[in-house]
């Protein structure tokens, strides 16, 4: 088979996109505004769920919101991501100040808190190339 | 009309009931709150009888039926949540689920829909369940 006769087929189900944010209201709004954008979306209040889920379901992009309270913990998520290899991306919503910003810095795209849904859903659709335009 | 991959008909000229679900076991809420998604409702997740209640005063959130475990961590378990519902948002249907034996009759005082369903649950029973809830709200 040469490569003129590779036809790539497009993806058919939707990335899934774990969103981990302890104030369940912008949780809510958050992964609604994802799934009107097609993608599916799991939710987790704090770290250890999400690692639950990663540890159970195939996540394409891990959208962590580091409370200021719990900052170490949801970077130990994300650190665990890339310790692992998995194949998924990461964005972390930092506060102004916080203290882990500059090793939030190391592991994936930063999201600057407070933060509109429009910027989180912009990131994701261009970080994941969702839809993927037609070849 | 729209139908879904377990041929759950929703109508499609009448909006799809609006479910919050209430679980504090990461694994069971997924499973759960997808099937429902995937049976064409909108689906909204607390983890704890206090996440429900945040929710459930959200101006920019309107619920049709909570489905919620009884036993949570934290002050409010799912029976006082139901009160809370009883007496904050008549009206609004409750359905209670539980993996331990606990006294269906206190269930049975605070859901309309009867005694509470013990886990495991059938999802598929779950959404009979908001069925049976949602065409005896449209009657009455």
């Amino acid at each position: 088979m040469n490569a003129a006769s590779v036809t790539v087929l497009p993806r058919r189900t939707p990335p899934s996109i774990l969103v981990v944010e302890n104030d369940v209201r912008i949780r809510c709004l958050v992964s609604d505004e994802l799934r009107a954008s097609d993608f599916k979306v799991l939710e987790a209040s704090h770290a250890e769920d999400a690692l639950t889920v990663l540890d159970a379901v195939r996540i394409d992009l891990l959208f962590i919101a580091l409370d200021p309270s719990g900052e170490q913990s949801g970077l130990e998520v994300a650190r665990l991501v890339r310790m692992r290899r998995m194949p998924t991306r990461v964005i972390l919503a930092i506060g102004d100040g916080m203290l882990a910003k500059a090793a939030a810095e190391d592991f994936g795209l930063i999201l600057s808190k407070p933060y509109q849904t429009s910027d989180i859903v912009e990131l994701v659709i261009r970080t994941l190339n969702w839809p993927e335009a037609p070849a | 009309m729209s139908t879904t991959s377990t041929n759950i008909p929703l109508r499609a000229d009448a909006p799809a009931p609006t479910v919050l679900v209430v679980e504090d076991e990461v694994l069971i809420r997924l499973v759960i709150a997808d099937y429902l998604r995937e049976c064409g409702y909108k689906v909204h997740e607390a983890v704890s009888g206090e996440e429900a209640i945040a929710i459930l005063q959200a101006p920019e959130v309107s619920i049709d039926v909570v489905f919620s475990d009884v036993e949570m961590p934290g002050d409010m378990d799912g029976f006082a949540l139901a009160r809370w519902v009883r007496a904050n948002k008549p009206g609004l249907q409750v359905i209670l689920t539980s993996g331990a034996e606990r006294s269906a009759d206190i269930a049975a005082t605070l859901c309309e829909a009867g005694p509470l369903m013990k886990k495991p649950y059938a999802s598929q029973d779950v959404v009979d369940r908001i069925r049976q809830l949602a065409a005896r709200a449209k009657r009455s």
